[in-house]
């Protein structure tokens, strides 16, 4: 699925969600399309891949439901915009879909979500890519900072080269949407380790305190839930150069969430999880146990925090009992803790000593 | 009453003459005034027009100037401070009829309690027909005479309806007095609603005036019909009625010869059997005088009204407002999802006659669906609006399982809860209240059944209704399915792959797999009918035979005037068609047409059926409630046949010469008994002419019988079929 498809293959893939519903009708039954199971109850480890992937469960949506029939309809209307789009070699954002879908009549979509399910859907069923369907996300990539150089193909289709410490700004080098080789070249480094990064917050603090060139490592703002495009690009770096990914997030259940999607992949996207995941990502911190070790100041868990540990302790992707300690650990504790809180020792402290010292775990000293 | 005391005798009762507290002072001077509107329109046919208007007083605490106008006949000059001025100078003291006018004290009330609480005197203005001004004056109490005293009388030209046109007849009174008004549930706004209602022909404007000249609440209820309210006859009381003092104040007062004149001509429901019967057995002669009467004697007569049996009272002294306009009355006060209305038979109770309608609303977006449900209590159309826990129609709706209608009761008893509200009325010649304030009707077991009957059929109807509405949307969705979304999937895969489109019918019927009724009922301007059609939808892989029943609102005015399939009437209500067996993918078709309703008399149908499997849209007929329906109705027309005869046996005794017939002077002697309020025509003559069928000159018993029968039975004249 890494390959890119050809033209021909991608049409050929989208006409067969078309076959299954006509192929039923004509058994007089109602039009199906059958996609996997996408929640935590259905995502199994690759072992050969070191991910987490889509299982064998499977829902059949038919057209029995008005619900899922406007679905099956919906499916069609993309499925044929799409193959126009192959066509006429053009592009169009998930946003732009949504408003085009305004000419579908009965086929038009309800809200910008359901377009995106539905491209989502499609992916998954065809085993093809969103890039393949020419549709691009609005979601922005992530910024970066570090020793590393790059090109990237512009407007104009030149080869531009950007050294993305030494020709970027204080807010570094943005990600484009594509990141793939097409678009994004991978040149030279001269750096030890990636560092994934949260918080805006953390990510300026550690540019500001020039802990990339100190510690010789690239910074990635991960903006929250990280985008398809920075899961894709840390990969990359990380597989092309061999560089560890260390992961710097607050300690709440849905930093550890983050972790995992780039560690292991998204439930949402596991059905290209060999593509957007980076298995050998660390999480650095903060640990729940660094709450206590360092005295941080700490908030206490609210219900749906508490809710959503519960929930992360049965989630396959934190099955080790690292995890299970840490979760187990947070729950006792009743506290979770931001990456800011270190500022409590003084706004170098992060720098000199936490980081360092937490590095250092892990065999990388500074 | 001794007339020194009137005013001390309206200050010692003033809580049950309704003046108690000053919120309920205002209510009851705008009921007294209303109620008087109503009832001069009703007698003297005209469609009211009633507006109520109330101003605070500036700078007086708690003055508050009531203001009714209506356009009423108006009152003639000579009895006008009669009616003003001197309590209980009411026109309806002795006669037994259902009427507004039995609670307070009357009008007079309320210039007394104007003037004890202002010292100001009750403008009047009335205007008759027959005079070309209104006649205006000032009316204040003489209290110690118990007569008016009146100033600043005089002709205006300037009595003006509220569009300032100059009033052709009716009545304006202006009284100041002390009161307090407010909004909400017990409020002259709550009275004048809840009274529009059970006067659907009645338009009633109000206004609510603050001292700053600033309207604070204001609305019109428009008539939803120019039906009156049939005109009510008065009845005599009926023995069952009569305690042992009414009876020797009767036998006292009566100017009869004779006991046997006395019992025929003071009672209803003597016939002349009876009256022999009953003088038998109290051993009371027939040609004793009835003042000479021993008590003894009077209780032995009391005694054998209750042995000897009698005939019930007539009960078309009654003036029921009947469902449909209930129906119409309810949906202009309030928006709501969905109204079901019942009028029940007339009943009697001890002599009384009596007879129970109830409403009930659902879907009101106006009010909490977790609160209790709103009640509206009403005996003869006139609001009760206090006292509502120590109600027997309060507690006829706490005696019914609302639970399984859809209602929420808490602990299965008590007022259910819900955006609802729920209506009682009880008309009746004689309303027995728990106290003199008139406020809660008192216990009653027949009452108290009848209500509980009509309210278990409204629950049924909603029951229905919520099933149906679910079932409709659900059944849109799949018709949406099937005949939009589904042929767009066929012609988009199709398209896409360059190949046929295929059948679909087969897999419509694999989606659907169901039956499924739609129903509408539309008015059909041109032809003055209302149209209901019915469509079954066999979307099953197997055909389907079903016998389809469907509620029509069976009333004296409205018959069917076209229904090609048949079929026959089932119970009161509701009719029955058998349909041909469907086939797999067809549709069965009923259409009916009624003519005689109004335009918004009837806008849905409730459509039930027999056969096995469900049919979406439509619910199985409840076998059990039928057969009590069937039941009541059979036990009803026994009764009436029954009565019928008694009344024809009645009459029949008055041939004296034995000949078989009744010639007219025998009839006209029959008809001063029960056999005359059974016959259309008032006199002998009229009566013979029209059912003398052989021409004899004479009624024989069986021309008789067809004379009392003729506007009783509605030949609806349709096609049946035999039982199944
Ligand atoms: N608005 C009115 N229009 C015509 N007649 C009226 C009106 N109000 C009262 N009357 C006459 O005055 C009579 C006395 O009224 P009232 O004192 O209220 O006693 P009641 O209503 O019990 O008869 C009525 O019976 C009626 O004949
Ligand atoms: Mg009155």
């Amino acid at each position: 699925m890494s390959e890119a498809k050809s033209r021909e293959e991608v049409i050929e893939s989208l006409n067969q969600v078309a076959a299954e519903m006509h192929d039923k009708m004509l058994k007089g039954e109602p039009p199906t399309m059958t996609l996997p199971v996408r929640s935590k109850t259905n995502i199994e480890f690759n072992k050969k891949l070191g991910v987490y992937k889509y299982g064998k469960k499977q829902t059949i949506r038919d057209a029995t439901s008005l619900g899922s029939a406007r679905q099956l309809l919906r499916a069609l209307h993309v499925i044929d915009f799409i193959e126009e789009m192959i066509d006429t070699a053009k592009s169009s954002t998930l946003r732009e879909m949504y408003y085009i879908s305004e000419a579908w009549g009965l086929g038009k979509f309800g809200t910008q979500n359901e377009s995106n399910n539905i491209a989502e859907d499609l992916e998954i069923v065809t085993r093809c890519m969103r890039e393949d369907f020419k549709l691009r996300p609005e979601e922005d990539g992530a910024r970066m900072i570090g020793n590393v150089t790059i090109e990237e193909r512009n407007r104009r289709g030149d080869w531009m080269r950007i050294n993305c410490r030494d020709d970027v700004g204080d807010s570094g080098y943005g990600l484009p949407y594509n990141v793939e080789p097409e678009k994004i070249r991978l040149i030279d480094e001269d750096i030890d380790f990636i560092m994934a990064i949260e918080t805006g917050g953390m990510f300026d603090r550690l540019v500001e305190n020039g802990f990339d060139e100190s510690a010789r490592c690239a910074l990635i703002h991960l903006k929250g839930q990280p985008a398809r495009s920075t899961r894709r690009m840390i990969k990359r770096m990380s597989e092309t150069w061999k560089k560890p990914v260390m992961v710097f997030a607050d300690c709440d259940p849905w930093s550890f969430r983050i972790f995992a999607s780039i560690a292991y992949g998204a439930i949402k996207t596991a059905h290209i999880s060999e593509y957007l995941a980076t298995p050998s990502s660390t999480y650095l911190g903060i640990t729940a146990d660094d709450i206590l070790a360092y005295d941080l100041p700490s908030d206490k868990l609210t219900p749906k925090d508490v809710e959503a540990l519960k929930a992360e302790l049965t989630d396959p992707r934190f099955a080790t009992s690292e995890w299970q300690g840490q979760i187990q650990m947070m729950l006792d504790e009743g506290k979770k803790a931001e990456q800011q809180a270190l500022a409590k020792y003084g706004l170098d402290f992060v720098t000199d000593t936490y980081l360092p010292e937490k590095l250092a775990e892990f065999g990388l000293s500074i | 009453m001794k007339q020194a005391s009137i005013s001390e005798f309206f200050e010692k009762n003033k809580h049950f003459l309704g003046y108690d507290t000053l919120q309920r002072s205002i209510i009851t001077a705008v009921k007294e005034a209303v109620d008087n509107s109503l009832d001069a329109c009703e007698e003297h046919r005209i469609l009211p027009d009633i507006s109520i208007e109330l101003r605070k007083v500036p700078k007086k605490p708690d003055r508050v100037i009531m203001i009714s106008q209506d356009n009423g006949p108006g009152i003639p000059s000579k009895s006008i401070e009669k009616v003003f001025g001197s309590l209980l100078f009411g026109s309806r003291f002795h006669t037994i009829r259902q009427t507004r006018g039995q609670q307070g004290i009357g009008i007079t009330g309320v210039v007394m309690y104007s003037q004890l609480t202002t010292g100001k005197t009750t403008r009047v203005t009335s205007k008759i027909s027959k005079e070309a001004t209104a006649l205006q004056m000032d009316i204040g109490l003489d209290t110690k005479k118990n007569a008016a005293l009146v100033s600043n009388r005089e002709r205006t030209h300037d009595f003006l309806d509220h569009e300032g046109m100059p009033v052709e007849h009716g009545l304006k009174v202006e009284a100041p007095m002390k009161a307090k008004f407010q909004r909400g549930r017990k409020s002259v706004g709550q009275y004048l609603r809840m009274t529009s209602i059970v006067n659907p022909h009645a338009t009633i404007r109000y206004r609510a005036i603050d001292e700053n000249q600033e309207i604070i609440e204001e609305f019109v209820t428009e008539r939803v019909t120019d039906r009156l309210p049939r005109p009510v006859r008065s009845i005599k009381p009926h023995p069952h009625g009569i305690e042992i003092g009414a009876m020797n104040r009767l036998l006292r007062d009566s100017t009869e010869k004779r006991m046997s004149s006395f019992l025929r001509h003071t009672f209803s429901g003597v016939p002349m059997r009876a009256m022999k019967e009953v003088l038998a057995h109290a051993d009371v002669e027939s040609a004793a005088k009835p003042s000479e009467v021993t008590p003894e004697g009077a209780q032995r007569i009391l005694n054998a009204f209750n042995t000897v049996r009698l005939m019930p009272p007539p009960t078309d002294c009654l003036s029921p407002i009947e469902d449909l306009l209930i129906k119409k009355g309810l949906s202009k006060a309030v928006d709501s999802a969905f109204v079901a209305t019942v009028t029940r038979a007339p009943n009697v109770s001890l002599g009384n006659p009596f007879q129970v309608e109830v409403g009930l609303i659902f879907g009101r977006e106006d009010i909490p669906a977790d609160g209790a449900v709103d009640v509206l209590r009403f005996a003869n159309r006139v609001p009760l609006m206090y006292q509502q826990g120590g109600c027997l129609l309060t507690k006829a709706i706490e005696a019914v399982a609302w639970k399984g209608y859809g209602l929420e009761q808490p602990g299965g008893k008590g007022v259910p809860k819900g955006a609802a509200t729920i209506l009682v009325h009880l008309a009746s010649t004689n309303v027995q209240f728990t106290s003199e304030a008139k406020e809660a009707v008192a216990d009653n077991e027949e009452v108290f059944n009848e209500i509980r009957l009509a309210l278990q059929e409204v629950g049924r109807h909603l029951k229905n209704h919520r099933k149906k509405s679910a079932q409709k949307a659900k059944a849109q969705e799949k018709f949406e399915l099937v005949n939009e979304i589904l042929p767009a999937i066929s012609e988009k895969a199709s398209s896409l792959l360059g190949r046929e489109e295929p059948d679909l019918a087969p897999v419509i019927t694999r989606i659907m797999n169901a039956v499924f009724c739609e129903d509408e009922v539309i008015w059909d301007k041109e032809a003055k009918v209302h149209r209901c059609r019915i469509k079954i939808h066999n979307y099953t892989a197997r055909p389907r035979a079903y016998s389809i029943l469907a509620q029509y609102p069976e009333t004296d005015s409205a018959h069917f005037v076209e229904n090609d399939l048949g079929g026959r009437r089932e119970v009161k209500g509701i009719w029955c068609w058998k349909l041909d067996t469907i086939a797999p993918g067809d549709a069965g078709y009923i259409e009916f047409a009624i003519q005689g309703l109004e335009h918004n008399d009837w806008n849905s149908t409730e459509v039930f059926f027999r056969g096995s499997g469900d049919i979406i849209g439509a619910s199985k007929i409840d076998e059990e409630i039928l057969e009590q329906i069937r039941t009541e109705e059979e036990i009803a027309a026994k009764k009436a046949i029954e009565e019928n005869n008694l009344a024809i046996d009645d009459a029949m005794d008055y041939d004296t010469d034995n000949s078989g017939d009744l010639d007219a002077v025998e009839l006209q002697n029959a008809m001063a008994g029960p056999i005359g309020e059974k016959l259309e025509q008032n006199s002998a003559e009229q009566v013979i002419a029209k059912h003398d069928v052989d021409n004899s000159g004479t009624l024989d018993r069986e021309e008789l019988i067809d004379a009392t029968q003729s506007d009783t039975s509605r030949q609806t004249g349709l096609g049946e079929w035999g039982d199944e």
